[in-house]
């Protein structure tokens, strides 16, 4: 009975271990986890603490760090090699998880940490070739030995952090997780440039088009899907002639019918991914030096997307924000120039339809004649389960992203290959580093040269008096409307055999009017040569901000922290008159009525107390699915519908259009029927999900913002912010997206510069670092930056200083 | 009960130098083998230890800089607040250090009987 006792005691005892050991689905091992010496009691703000000497093994020579009260650092060094190190010590010291983390996802490796739900997701990204193109990329990096200097020296720097590791100062996500970082290597870098260019390019409409074409006719893409946008002001004032003998380009290839129409997009970048910048010239500033103002919207997340730093060596002083995980300064200021980017939106990716000989995809029609393609096993390891094996075919036309269960009529199966241009290998570390050196315009483009993925529009002020905008990256010279719609990738027709020459890229410096910017719209009039795109942003934001810019004089900080905080909605100021006039007055509850005098009382401002911006804007959203989701919902799958802009001209124009009935309905439907029964449906909606009208209904309580964990973790984010502005307004905020950092730079003798993002330095969801800029990041509050010159700090400061130092 | 301060003692200065959380296992089974008195003393001793090491570390750590952490991690699983989830902490450490301590008591009963053991 004892021994039977007894091996009971072991077995339970076996079992608390093996559960307490392990996570238990999405379960962190509660041993490990709670154990108070070394699972999250540790990961408090005592991990804020900053000793005044390190020793950092591997650094050339002593560096100095001061941190300001943001914990931003300010790292001193006396070359170049121990600064980029020290980036890389120190980001990795707030920021270690998240950056491994993003290259993971980069590289398809989400399964190793998550387990099997990410399968198909690893998949994916793995097919898409971000692995491939950065693999690409660090050789040609390396070959360029500062750029392999940077890169390597950034490396050891994290990695003497994650030596310095112990399991109670693991970050936390590891230990919620249940697993260790990795070594990291240059390769990360390279893919994590690489999933920016993603987010930033990785998405178009080519396959919807193809579908819409199909299933609606020619006529009608030509009409709804326009290449100019209405009321467009382009980056570049269209006006602008352009004095270079351009290159010609091939015949429209004729239309093709893919067979793949019911390829679903999965799993793109957000659509919202967009910016503003701008910079204003001497003429009309305070000051008479020139200002520059950048704010990029990107999905919001904690821990934030940038890093701030400032790096400082005897040829560089720059301040600004870095990527967690890659060398440099993104976006920012040194002591002669600044510079702020915006997605460029022009077409960088096209989907060809590839016919492969068998199920094998190992040889695919090529000019009449069987190519091999180059197969890739892939080895997807998946937490406590198996190791997946994925195959995928790489074209001369890109990797097959999509196979379907699709096949042409003599049976041959097809696949979906994308050619993108951040698949080709550059040397953008390069390019950001020279950004980075830049003195003047001259040698600010001279580092563009090199920058070729993502597309972005840079916008550039110097301290001489120059102000500039650059619609900036590698673009294949294109047929009007090539790339719109898929290809057949048999032969030539769409291939992509030249570029647009860098100098003759869409670009304006130092205009009469004062002033450049640009909000993601096209960025040129239709004076300019080549064919770059169509699917670029409505023209709402550009607009106001050209608007605004062009009424101010004598400017400083203010009016550009008022501009970037505008919520002006132009789209409603178009459009909210002509709905209110559609609607049938005559029959209105009293509650009706007293939300159409508010939305007859609205300023079209979007501020988070407005009740009519949220209703406003549910209302459109309303009588765009009336509309289109009848028509564009094909092969059961709602189809991209038109922009804003070209269904407001539509509304405009047709009192009756047969896009307004609804074919699911025996009623003939008209514009005003669709309007009134979209206003109905808006509030009973609102009413059901947020009660009876009132306070609930504020744009900043019923929309307002999350910002989530990068895990979407409960509790780790910050939820319920009460913002303002939204989609279309200068200031983007919206529920998970909006302006990941504000910059507005004066230049002068020494710049000076305001900014904030929100979040805080730390990755740390127990560090007070953590978060700490939300609150004012929402109000629209800014912090001074402190641009340093020397690590001398005065004793009263609110700054302090590290020395990392090498004993060895 | 010296069982409480040994294991307590010991398990604390283990944890500092490797951290490791299964020490709360070992050394419990180790001290429950060598208890001579009562199984109570061997489960309840090493249960009440390490549930004051670790209540009482987490409430160290949650007053010198881990209340923000501990908040965030309490709403992640469902508790109520930081000293709850500080509780649950020394509770688990109760349970399985009582646990190691009942089969190291009961293991050194079964050899006692076959060898002899004294």
């Amino acid at each position: 009975m004892r021994i039977v006792k007894t091996v009971l005691a072991f077995g339970i005892l076996l079992i608390l271990f093996m559960l307490l050991n392990n996570s238990q689905g999405s379960i962190p091992p509660l041993g490990k986890f709670l154990n108070p010496f070394a699972g999250f009691w540790q990961n408090g703000a005592q991990l804020d603490r900053i000793d005044e000497v390190i020793d950092v093994k591997g650094l050339r020579a002593e560096v100095k760090v001061v941190w300001d009260e943001r914990q931003v650092p300010h790292i001193f060094a006396e070359n170049n090699y121990d600064a980029y190190f020290a980036q890389g010590f120190l980001t990795a010291r707030h920021r270690l998880w998240q950056m491994e983390f993003q290259t993971h996802v980069a590289a398809g490796r989400v399964s190793e940490i998550v387990g099997s739900k990410a399968i198909e997701f690893d998949k994916r990204q793995r097919r898409r070739g971000l692995l491939m193109a950065a693999e690409q990329t660090i050789n040609v990096m390396n070959e360029d030995p500062e750029t392999h200097l940077v890169l390597q020296a950034y490396a050891n720097g994290v990695n003497t952090w994650i030596d310095k590791l112990t399991p109670a100062t693991l970050p936390l996500e590891y230990k919620l997780l249940n697993y260790e970082p990795e070594v990291w290597s240059t390769l990360k870098t390279a893919l994590l440039l690489k999933f920016m260019a993603w987010d930033l390019t990785g998405r178009n409409s080519e396959m919807d088009l193809s579908i819409i074409r199909s299933a609606m006719g020619e006529d009608f893409v030509k009409r709804y899907y326009p290449d100019d946008t209405p009321r467009m002001d382009p980056v570049i004032p269209a006006a602008k002639p352009w004095r270079f003998e351009p290159l010609l380009t091939e015949e429209v290839p004729s239309p093709f019918e893919p067979q793949f129409l019911r390829a679903l997009r999965k799993g793109e970048p957000d659509k919202d991914n967009g910016s503003n910048n701008w910079a204003v010239s001497g003429k009309k500033t305070h000051s008479g030096f020139p200002i520059l103002a950048n704010d990029p919207h990107l999905g919001l997340k904690l821990p934030s997307i940038w890093y701030e730093i400032q790096l400082n060596t005897p040829d560089m002083n720059v301040y600004g924000v870095s990527m967690p995980g890659a060398p440099a300064v993104i976006i920012g200021f040194n002591d002669s120039i600044a510079w702020g980017l915006t997605n460029a939106g022009s077409d960088v990716m096209d989907w060809f339809e590839i016919e492969f000989k068998d199920k094998n995809y190992t040889e695919y029609r090529y000019m009449d004649e069987w190519i091999k393609s180059d197969l890739r096993i892939e080895e997807i390891q998946v937490k406590g389960e198996k190791t997946v094996l994925d195959t995928f075919a790489i074209t001369r036309f890109g990797p097959v992203v999509y196979f379907g269960e699709h096949q042409m009529e003599n049976g041959h199966p097809v696949g979906l290959a994308m050619r993108w241009s951040a698949h080709d290998p550059s040397n953008e570390m390069s390019a950001i580093r020279g950004m980075n050196l830049a003195g003047d315009l001259e040698s600010f483009f001279a580092a563009l040269d090199q920058f070729n993925a993502p597309g972005q529009n840079f916008a550039f002020a110097a301290k001489d008096g120059d102000i500039a905008i650059r619609h900036n990256g590698k673009y294949p010279l294109r047929a009007q409307d090539q790339g719109k719609f898929v290809r057949a990738g048999r032969d030539t027709t769409g291939e992509w055999r030249q570029w647009i020459p860098k100098d003759q890229l869409p670009v304006i410096t130092n205009p009469w009017r004062g002033f450049v910017s640009s909000a993601n719209q096209n960025p040129v009039g239709k004076q300019y040569p080549y064919y770059m795109g169509w699917e670029y942003d409505d023209y709402e934001r550009g607009s106001r901000i050209n608007d605004q810019l062009k009424l101010m004089d004598n400017v400083g900080f203010n009016e550009m922290q008022k501009l970037h905080m505008d919520n002006f909605n132009k789209q409603a100021q178009l459009m909210l008159p002509f709905l209110i006039r559609q609607l049938e007055k005559n029959n209105l509850t009293d509650i009706e009525n007293e939300i159409l005098d508010d939305l007859n009382q609205w300023a079209y401002v979007s501020d988070p107390d407005q009740k009519a911006a949220w209703v406003y804007r549910q209302w459109w959203i309303h009588l765009e699915h009336a509309i289109w989701d009848d028509e564009l919902t094909l092969f059961g799958e709602p189809r991209k519908i038109p922009t804003r802009s070209v269904t407001a001209q539509l509304l405009f124009k047709n009192r009756n259009l047969i896009y307004y009935d609804n074919i699911d309905t025996p009623e003939k439907e008209n514009r005003q029927a669709i309007i009134n029964q979209a206003f109905q449906q808006t509030l009973t909606d609102l009413t059901e999900e947020f009660g009876p009208y009132g306070e609930a209904w504020e744009l900043g309580r019923a929309r307002g913002t999350n910002i989530n964990h990068l895990l979407s973790v409960n509790g780790l984010g910050r939820t319920g912010l009460y913002t303002g502005g939204g989609r279309g307004v200068v200031n983007a905020t919206k529920k998970t997206h909006g302006p990941s950092w504000r910059m507005i730079v004066e230049l002068g003798e020494t710049p000076t510069a305001r900014c904030i993002y929100p979040g805080g330095q730390s990755g740390n969801p127990g560090s007070v670092f953590y978060d700490n800029a939300v609150d004012d990041w929402v109000k629209g509050n800014y912090y001074s930056i402190y641009f340093l010159t020397s690590p001398i700090i005065l004793e009263d400061s609110k700054l302090s200083l590290t020395s990392l130092r090498n004993y060895q | 009960m010296i069982s409480i301060l040994v294991s307590l003692v010991l398990v604390f200065i283990l944890q500092l130098l490797f951290y490791s959380w299964w020490w709360i296992i070992l050394v419990p089974l180790v001290i429950g083998f060598f208890e001579k008195d009562s199984l109570t003393k061997a489960a309840a001793g090493n249960g009440i230890g390490i549930f004051l090491l670790w209540f009482g570390m987490s409430l160290y750590q949650w007053g010198n800089g881990s209340e923000v952490i501990a908040g965030r991690i309490a709403e992640v699983m469902g508790a109520n607040s930081g000293f709850i989830l500080a509780f649950a902490t020394g509770i688990i450490g109760f349970v399985v250090a009582a646990m190691a301590g009942y089969a190291g008591f009961s293991l050194r009963k079964v050899l006692i009987k076959e060898y002899q053991i004294t």
